[in-house]
């Protein structure tokens, strides 16, 4: 008995896990989070910075309204989804502004981008507010994890073509000429665009038929 | 009915414990934020000047180093060698940008500038705070003409190198530098 419980909760974990970093990947196959992941992938940085900070925003606010999912009433839940997630992430940040001005520094720009992502309030209607805990925090990291891949695998690309470097550390000869295009918005385009293309062929993913 | 009073209750309980939550946390750490702001700004014109200190020093360093002036409401910073320093803000594309602008001695052209706050779009317009954009404002003579950043090189000693992918904030950013080095000037007179 004890066995067959461990089997299937064993199963439940891993099919969070494989649901937030492959199967149901927050980029390629919800398509969630898709304007943060085109506006600052463009250095492999920010994309690690961007990451961290909406797996963090996912993990707490999928936590919280996990935790209170039986006094939600239905017909104000987006809003306390926002409320919560709002309120987390300005607190975090106002700590940070305390007694890490460094890091609140480099982190400034990204606040507003992380309170909107819509990946923090995806998870939160899609699996925490119908899911206990302990699911859901796996389920929130899994799924921010998953994200934060992404951009960094896409950030390496247009890093690598637009300066010819990685993390600022210069990876291409010094002939190479910049494509000064893969650093804006067209190149960001076209490459989200085959990233999808490639990971939804690898995945196996069809689009719905009407 | 029922329904709605519960909903109502947990509206109002979000709301109080949430404002409550932020209202606490700002009292709590306002007074170290100004703190870091103070410092902020005087490690920028330390280093705007290129003069050296060590983190736990700042405020002693700034106080042997600079001057502070006060005129009609306005505050600038004179350095030993007589380099004039003002803080500049305005509004960039995305929201505000404020900073620093120092002054060779001559007062016509820029020894140096650093920004203290810009929440421009990181990895385009966010790069105008990196070293390469501004360092291209050394030693440009912005008093005859006013400073103009542009596409490709630079080729005039009015001119700056701008960012490719991020012409708005370079457009926002060099009406900031031009309407304070603007009201400078009318202040200096």
């Amino acid at each position: 008995m004890v066995k067959k419980l461990e089997k299937l909760s064993y199963t439940r974990v891993g099919r969070i896990i494989i649901n937030g970093l492959w199967r149901d990947n927050p980029i390629f196959c919800m398509v969630l989070g898709i304007c943060s992941s085109l506006a600052i992938t463009n250095r492999v940085e920010n994309a690690i910075a961007m990451g961290l900070g909406v797996t963090f925003a996912t993990v707490f606010t999928s936590g919280i309204i996990s935790a209170i999912r039986n006094f939600i009433p239905g017909r104000v839940r987006m809003i306390t989804y926002m409320v919560i997630a709002s309120t987390l992430v300005i607190c975090v940040d106002q700590f940070l502004k305390a007694f890490f001005p460094v890091i609140s520094e480099a982190m400034g720009p990204y606040v507003g981008l992380i309170i909107t992502n819509c990946i923090v309030m995806g998870r939160a209607e899609a699996f925490a507010i119908k899911n206990p805990v302990g699911y859901s925090l796996l389920d929130g990291l899994s799924c921010g994890m998953g994200y934060s891949y992404a951009l960094i695998v896409m950030s390496i690309i247009r890093e690598t073509l637009a300066f010819g470097t990685i993390l600022r550390i210069r990876v291409m000869p010094e002939i190479w000429t910049n494509w000064v295009v893969m650093a804006m918005a067209p190149g960001a385009f076209i490459l989200l665009a085959s990233y999808l293309w490639i990971m939804r062929t690898l995945a196996h993913i069809e689009p719905e038929k009407k | 009915m029922k329904e709605k009073i519960s909903m109502l209750v947990f509206v109002i309980f979000l709301g109080t414990i949430s404002a409550g939550l932020l209202v606490g946390i700002n009292s709590y750490t306002t007074p170290k934020v100004l703190k870091n702001k103070e410092l902020k700004i005087k490690s920028s014109i330390l280093a705007v000047l290129s003069i050296e200190y060590s983190k736990n020093e700042i405020s002693e360093t700034f106080a042997q180093n600079i001057e502070i002036i006060k005129k009609d409401n306005a505050v600038f910073y004179r350095s030993k060698n007589n380099e004039i320093v003002f803080e500049f803000s305005g509004s960039g594309l995305w929201g505000p940008i404020s900073g620093v602008i120092a002054l060779n001695p001559d007062l016509k052209t820029i020894k140096g500038i650093k920004i203290t706050h810009q929440e421009e779009t990181p990895g385009l317009g966010g790069r105008i705070s990196e070293k390469e954009f501004l360092d291209g404002f050394k030693d440009k003579n912005i008093f005859q003409k006013s400073l103009a950043i542009v596409k490709g090189k630079a080729s005039k000693d009015y001119e700056v190198d701008g960012i490719t992918g991020a012409t708005m904030t370079c457009k926002a950013f060099e009406d900031i530098i031009n309407k304070n080095i603007k009201k400078f000037t009318e202040l200096a007179k």
